[in-house]
C-alpha cells in the first residue's frame, strides 16, 4: 500500500471498517447529496429591477459599517466620473508615483481611465495576461480596480473569481480597492452565491471580500488597513436608475480624502 | 509538544490572576463576544442551522476516508501536491524537504494553530530559514518571544503600551501607543516581507472535498498575501477540517465567523488550491497540501470523543468560559487553550501530561451553550476525569494520582461505617482547633491540606454535629407538641 493507502486505512480502521475495505462516494451518497437549489437560481433569474434596487439599498447600508462605500451610478460614464473623483482625492501610501492597476475587463477598458487621467500624471495599468510586469505594477499601484463577479447585499461582500487578466493582488496590494459592478450582479445573500458557484465549472481561485482590511489585535481597537486595502469602494451601475442631478454630492467620496 | 521544566498549570494560573492587563482584556473580550454570541443565538428564531451543520459535520467525519480521498484527488487534478502526514514530525520533515528543494530563504506565515502543534517554525529556523508571522497579533507575539494566549486574539495579554515599547525596540520606530499607528508600522514592516517571501505557510479553515479547494478566513488580508505573493504555498490541514460539499461549507463558514467575532463574514475568505495557471501574475507556482493526522484518527476511533472533531475552531468557548476568563491561555500549555483545549490537548498530546486541564474546568456547561455546533465539552471533560481517575489502557492514561485514589478508598470506608465516621469527626474537630483564626474560620492548613486554604478560608466543622442538633431540637419540639396536645 502506498503512503495515501496506509493513511486512509488507519482512518477506515478508526471508523470500524477493515483496512482492506476501500470505500468510495457510492457508499455514502448522503454525504455528497446537495439540496436542490433550482428555486434559488430561479429567484435570482426572475428578480425584478425594483427588487434589485432594494438589494442595492441594503448593500449600501451594510457596507457603511465595514468601510465599503457604495456608489450607485446610472451609466459607465458616471461610473468613470466617480472613479476619477476617488483617484483625485487619494494620496499614494507606499510610493510617490501615482499608479493604478485595473483588471482586464471590457467595462474597465470602456471607462478609458488613462484618457481621463492624462493631465493628472497618473499611470493606469491593465493586468493583461501577456504582460510579465503586472506583479511589479501592482506592487507600485495605490489603487486597484476590479470587476467582481457578484456583490452580496446581506453581508456587503464582493465575490471575485480570479485568474489570468484578473489577478488576486489587484484587490489586495493597493491601498484603495475600487470594484465596479452592474446591478444585475447584485445578489441577496451568500446562499445565492454558493448556488451560482455550484452551477458553474470549477474555478482556479476565488475570494469573498467583505469591506476593508482590518484588525483588532491591539486592545480590541478596530483599525482599518492591516495588510490589505484601507478603503474599498463599490461602484454599481444601474442603467435604469433615474439620473440624480448631483450624483457626486453627498456620496461620501471625499470623506476618504485623508486616508 | 515537548515540555521541559515549565511552570505548572496552577503556577501559570496564579500568574495570570495577578496580571491586571490580562484580567481587564479578558473581561472586555468575554463581555463583548461571549455575551454577544449568546444573545445572537437566543435572538434567532430557530436553531436549525446549528443543528444541521452539526449533523452534516458528523456524517462527513464518519466518512472521512472517502471525503479525504476525494479532496486529495481533486487537489492533484488541479496540479497541487498532497502529502499524507501520519505524525507531526512527518509533516515537519515534508515542509523542510519542500523548503530545501526550492531553496527557500524566507517563509511568511498565516496564523495556524496546527503549525504550532507540530512545531514547524522552529524546525525551519534551525535550517536557517527566516520565518515571519504575518497576523498582527502573532507578529507581536513573535517579536516579544512570547506564546499566543487566545485562538483569535493571540496577544490579548499585552496592552498598547507594552506593544509600543516592543515596536520601539524591535522595529526602531518612535514610541507610540496609538493602535492605528502601531498597526501602520507593522503594515509597513510586513508588506515587503510578504511580497518578497519565497514560501507561504498557512493553515486551513475548511477544505471542500468536491471542489478540491481549501478556504482561508482572515480580517487582515495577511493570509491572502501569504497565499498570493510567494512562489510556493504550503497549507497544513488537520484531517477533520473538511466539508464534503460547498453547501456544507457555507453553513460551517457562517457559524465560524459568527461564533468567532459576531461577524456575518470575515473580510477575506479565499478559496485556493493548486498552482496558478499560465498568464496569471499571482498565486503560487507550487501548491502543497499537507494532511496531518497526528493523533486525530485515534480520536476518531473513540466514539466517546469523536464529537470533538466537529469543532470549527472559532474560539467561542474561550469567550464564555469562567475558567479561561480568569487564567487566560498560557496556563493551558497548548496551542489549543480554553475548554476546547482542555479536551483536545489531552487527547492529542497525552492525558497525563495535560491532566490538570480537565480538572481545572468548572463543568458549568457554558461552553456547550455557546458552541455553534453544540459540542458537549462538559461530557468529555468528565470522561477524561474518569480515565485519569481509573487509568485507561487504550489512551495510555495512568491513574493520575494514586494517593488521591487511596484517599477516596479510605473515605469510602469511613463514611460507610458510623463508628468510624463519628470517630473521624471527633478527631477532626480536635485537630482543627490550632488552625482556627480569630474569625473562627480555618485560614491555614498544612501539608496536602494547604492548597485548600491558599486562596480562601474554610468554615470549621461544627462543634456539634447536625444529627445531634436535629435530635435535640426535634425532641424539644416533640415535648412542646405533647404539651400542646395535652394542654
Amino acid at each position: 500500500m502506498d503512503e495515501k493507502g496506509v493513511f486512509l486505512a488507519d482512518i477506515r480502521t478508526a471508523l470500524g471498517y477493515t483496512k482492506e475495505e476501500t470505500r468510495d462516494m457510492e457508499q455514502c451518497p448522503a454525504v455528497f447529496a446537495d439540496v436542490d437549489d433550482s428555486l434559488i437560481l430561479d429567484r435570482i433569474q426572475y428578480r425584478t429591477h425594483v427588487e434589485k434596487q432594494a438589494l442595492l439599498q441594503i448593500l449600501q447600508d451594510n457596507g457603511e459599517q465595514l468601510r465599503l462605500e457604495v456608489h450607485p451610478v446610472s451609466s459607465l460614464d458616471a461610473a468613470a466620473e466617480t472613479i476619477v473623483a476617488i483617484i483625485k482625492s487619494t494620496k499614494p501610501e507606499f510610493s510617490t508615483a501615482r499608479q493604478i492597476i485595473q483588471h482586464d475587463h471590457p467595462d474597465l477598458i470602456e471607462l478609458g481611465l488613462w484618457k481621463r487621467m492624462a493631465g493628472e500624471a497618473v499611470h493606469v495599468h491593465t493586468a493583461y495576461s501577456n504582460d510579465s510586469e503586472v506583479r511589479e505594477k501592482s506592487v507600485e499601484s495605490f489603487i486597484g480596480i476590479t470587476v467582481p463577479r457578484w456583490a452580496v447585499a446581506e453581508s456587503a461582500t464582493v465575490v471575485q473569481i480570479t485568474g489570468p487578466g484578473r489577478p488576486r493582488s489587484t484587490s489586495l496590494l493597493p491601498s484603495v480597492h475600487i470594484a465596479l459592478i452592474r446591478l444585475e450582479h447584485v445578489l441577496a445573500d451568500l446562499t445565492e452565491v454558493y448556488a451560482l458557484l455550484g452551477d458553474e465549472p470549477p474555478k482556479e481561485s476565488f475570494v469573498f471580500i467583505t469591506g476593508s482590511s482590518k484588525t483588532a489585535d491591539i486592545e480590541a481597537h478596530m483599525v482599518h488597513g492591516a495588510h490589505g486595502p484601507r478603503q474599498t469602494h463599490l461602484v454599481v451601475i444601474d442603467e435604469l436608475m433615474v439620473q440624480k442631478t448631483t450624483p457626486l454630492k453627498g456620496s461620501g467620496i471625499f470623506a476618504s480624502a485623508e486616508i | 509538544m515537548k515540555r521541559t521544566k515549565e511552570p505548572t498549570y496552577s503556577q501559570d494560573a496564579q500568574k495570570a490572576l495577578e496580571n491586571h492587563v490580562l484580567q481587564s482584556s479578558l473581561k472586555k473580550l468575554q463581555n463583548r463576544f461571549g455575551k454577544g454570541v449568546m444573545e445572537y443565538w437566543a435572538a434567532k428564531d430557530d436553531d436549525e442551522l446549528r443543528d444541521r451543520v452539526k449533523r452534516r459535520r458528523m456524517s462527513t467525519i464518519e466518512n472521512l476516508d472517502v471525503v479525504l480521498s476525494l479532496l486529495a484527488d481533486n487537489v492533484q487534478k488541479a496540479g497541487g501536491h498532497v502529502y499524507f502526514a501520519k505524525t507531526g514530525s512527518d509533516a515537519v520533515k515534508y515542509c523542510l524537504r519542500v523548503a530545501q528543494k526550492n531553496e527557500v530563504k524566507t517563509v511568511v506565515k498565516g496564523k495556524s494553530m496546527l503549525s504550532a502543534e507540530i512545531g514547524v517554525d522552529k524546525a525551519l529556523e534551525q535550517q536557517g530559514v527566516e520565518v515571519v508571522e504575518t497576523d498582527l497579533g502573532e507578529f507581536i507575539i513573535q517579536l516579544a518571544g512570547d506564546a499566543p494566549s487566545h485562538i483569535i486574539a493571540p496577544c490579548i495579554h499585552l496592552n498598547r503600551q507594552q506593544i509600543g515599547k516592543l515596536f520601539q525596540e524591535k522595529l526602531g520606530i518612535d514610541y507610540t501607543d496609538d493602535p492605528p499607528e502601531l498597526t501602520r508600522a507593522a503594515r509597513g514592516a510586513l508588506r515587503r516581507k510578504m511580497i518578497d517571501a519565497d514560501m507561504g505557510i498557512t493553515g486551513c479553515n475548511f477544505a471542500c472535498a468536491e471542489t478540491g479547494k481549501i478556504s482561508l478566513v482572515s480580517n487582515e488580508g495577511n493570509i491572502r498575501m501569504a497565499t498570493t505573493m510567494p512562489r510556493i504555498h504550503l497549507a497544513l490541514m488537520g484531517i477533520e477540517r473538511i466539508a464534503a460539499t460547498m453547501q456544507e461549507h457555507q453553513g460551517m463558514l457562517q457559524l465560524l465567523t459568527r461564533g468567532a467575532a459576531l461577524q456575518k463574514l470575515s473580510t477575506y475568505v479565499s478559496f485556493v488550491g493548486g498552482p496558478k495557471s499560465e498568464g496569471d501574475p499571482d498565486g503560487p507556482e507550487e501548491f502543497h497540501l499537507v494532511l496531518v493526522d497526528n493523533g486525530r484518527s485515534k480520536i476518531l476511533g473513540d466514539p466517546e470523543f469523536r464529537e470533538v472533531l466537529a469543532c470549527l475552531r472559532c474560539g467561542a468557548c474561550l469567550n464564555i468560559c469562567p475558567v479561561y476568563g480568569r487564567i487566560g491561555g498560557h496556563a493551558y500549555h497548548s496551542p489549543y487553550p480554553g475548554p476546547i483545549g482542555a479536551v483536545v490537548s489531552p487527547l492529542l498530546f497525552g492525558m497525563n501530561q495535560h491532566a490538570d486541564l480537565c480538572k481545572g474546568e468548572s463543568l458549568c456547561g457554558a461552553c456547550l451553550d455557546i458552541c455553534p455546533v453544540k459540542i458537549d465539552l462538559p461530557r468529555m471533560l468528565l470522561a477524561l476525569r474518569h480515565k485519569l481517575a481509573y487509568g485507561d489502557a487504550k489512551w495510555q492514561a495512568r491513574q493520575h494520582k494514586p494517593s488521591e485514589a487511596f484517599a477516596f478508598k479510605l473515605y469510602r470506608l469511613i463514611i460507610s461505617n458510623s463508628m468510624f465516621y463519628r470517630l473521624a469527626l471527633r478527631c477532626a474537630r480536635l485537630l482543627q482547633k490550632p488552625f482556627m483564626g480569630k474569625s473562627g474560620m480555618i485560614g491555614k492548613m498544612m501539608g496536602p491540606g494547604a492548597r485548600w486554604t491558599n486562596d480562601r478560608d474554610l468554615p470549621p466543622l461544627a462543634r456539634e454535629p447536625f444529627n445531634r442538633r436535629w435530635k435535640k431540637k426535634h425532641s424539644r419540639n416533640q415535648k412542646r407538641n405533647n404539651e400542646v396536645n395535652h394542654g
